[in-house]
């Protein structure tokens, strides 16, 4: 993780995420993937706007 | 082994906006390949599952088994819990059915099919192909194994996820209040009332609206949309929505048997919907009513017109940006004034205090309005409530 990133931490095991997609659809810059029951996120490309961390409706995404 | 496949028209994604393009594609003469990432048509279920009817018999979709049940109305109800009822002799095309999403979809996608198109599950895709600034096909995975599809056409009905838009090149980014995060529970053990579709407006859902979309006796739809704008923090959506219920002992009560979440889009019209060789459609193309969140009508009527223009582009040798106008044009001149009106309410309504809403639905509870017009609306809170009708006018 570059030093000035923030760490991004996307929950998908099931224990919080639902599989809903949202996070995938409001990320500017695309860098969000959903397969199936796994999310992962481009880690050079995000810039931590935390905008999936908003859209997320169960509080899957945390930011520290 | 490379087994890349041909087609005229390729449609991405098999939801009704999908199926509906696909289908009138079909009907026009073209070979259509339509392709859905997931192993079954409509499921997971990701949708509030309530929708007008006027528009079915207009594209061709028949009543099915996948109607739960028919609504007389809607309630809207204030922050102090004031209820405003809309029935369908005021409301017109506004209620309609909650239906089996699943089955809605599946219905769909079997018209498709029944129309001659080729569906393919369990395909992805994973990139456009390109040639001399055209789309001129897609990269799809199919279980696991990774291949080309050549098109003349390519529809991206990806929904609101969409990634063809974006590699197409297509504006189809959204402001951050142009997003709801949306959270829904299906509960059993509710005293929901058959007959109407329930919305409660206010700070009990920052920028959006909870919803009571009933699916039997006892058995509802209870959702939340947040406009993403208005809130702050981790698991807003699931936050206010379990607050809610908490507060409504005729919903605490019940259990929860199934949960959806999902991202919708309440923007204004894009400016552009296709480029040489591919359309959007549906959600993927920001169809959503901005005001009520609803996408299914606006992508069947659109999806109609964009595989009527997707044959004749076929036929004519010409799936051209230019030739798409047609489209463009056909879905703007269905759909975008209302779009566009409807974000401006929606802009407008976010901005107004509980105290409002409280005085704009009681004067409006007051009155039986035989019809629902601007006109009527105004007058009646202008009557009541002078005081806040230069606040509510800008709103209509």
């Amino acid at each position: 993780m570059p030093p000035n990133k923030r760490s991004l931490h996307i929950e998908s095991s099931g224990q919080l995420c639902i599989y809903c997609g949202a996070c995938v659809g409001v990320c500017p810059l695309n860098c969000i993937y959903l397969d199936e029951t796994r999310i992962t996120f481009d880690e050079k490309i995000c810039t931590r706007c935390e905008i999936c961390v908003k859209a997320c409706p169960v509080g899957a995404i945390e930011i520290g | 082994m490379a087994k890349d496949l041909s087609t005229d028209v390729l449609v991405i994604g098999a939801g009704p906006a999908g199926s509906m393009t696909a289908k009138w594609a079909a009907k026009g003469g073209a070979r259509v390949l339509m392709i859905e990432k997931r192993q079954e048509i409509g499921s997971p279920v990701r949708c509030g599952e309530g929708m007008s009817k006027s528009w079915l018999a207009e594209v061709g979709i028949t009543p099915g088994k996948w109607i739960n049940l028919e609504v007389e109305g809607a309630r809207i109800y204030s922050p102090s819990e004031k209820v405003f009822e809309i029935n369908e002799k005021h409301a017109g095309n506004e209620v309609g059915y909650v239906v089996e999403r699943d089955g809605f979809d599946k219905a769909l996608a079997i018209d498709a099919g029944n129309a001659g198109v080729d569906i393919q599950l369990k395909t992805a895709a994973t990139g456009l192909i390109r040639e001399n600034g055209r789309i001129v096909g897609a990269r799809v995975k199919q279980f696991g194994e990774p291949f080309e599809i050549r098109a003349s056409v390519v529809i991206g009905a990806d929904g609101f996820e969409s990634q063809i838009g974006r590699w197409a090149g297509l504006p189809t980014n959204l402001a951050l209040r142009d997003m709801d995060s949306c959270l829904q529970y299906r509960m059993t053990g509710v005293d929901c009332d058959v007959r109407y579709c329930d919305f409660y407006l206010g700070e009990v859902a920052p920028g959006g609206y909870v919803w009571i979309f009933p699916k039997d006796h006892g058995l509802a739809n209870v959702g939340i949309g947040v406009q993403l704008s208005k809130i702050r923090g981790m698991a807003e959506a699931k936050t206010y929505l379990d607050r809610w219920i908490d507060a409504h002992p005729a919903y605490a009560k019940g259990k929860k048997i199934d949960m959806v979440g999902g991202g919708v889009s309440i923007s204004k019209p894009l400016n552009q919907t296709v480029t040489d060789g591919l359309m959007l459609v549906g959600d993927a193309a920001r169809m959503i009513d901005p005001l009520t969140g609803g996408g299914i009508a606006n992508g069947c009527i659109a999806g109609k017109i964009c595989g009527e223009v997707a044959a004749e582009a076929v036929h004519q040798g010409t799936p051209t940006k230019e030739f798409f106008q047609k489209y463009e044009k056909g879905w703007r001149a269905k759909l975008e004034e209302k779009l566009f009106r409807n974000w401006l309410a929606k802009e407008k309504l976010c901005t107004l205090s509980d105290a409002t809403f409280d005085k704009v639905i009681d004067a409006l509870a007051d009155v039986r309005l035989q019809k629902l017009t601007v006109h009527n609306i105004l007058k009646a809170v202008r009557d009541k409530y002078p005081e806040i009708t230069k606040e509510f006018e800008s709103v209509l």
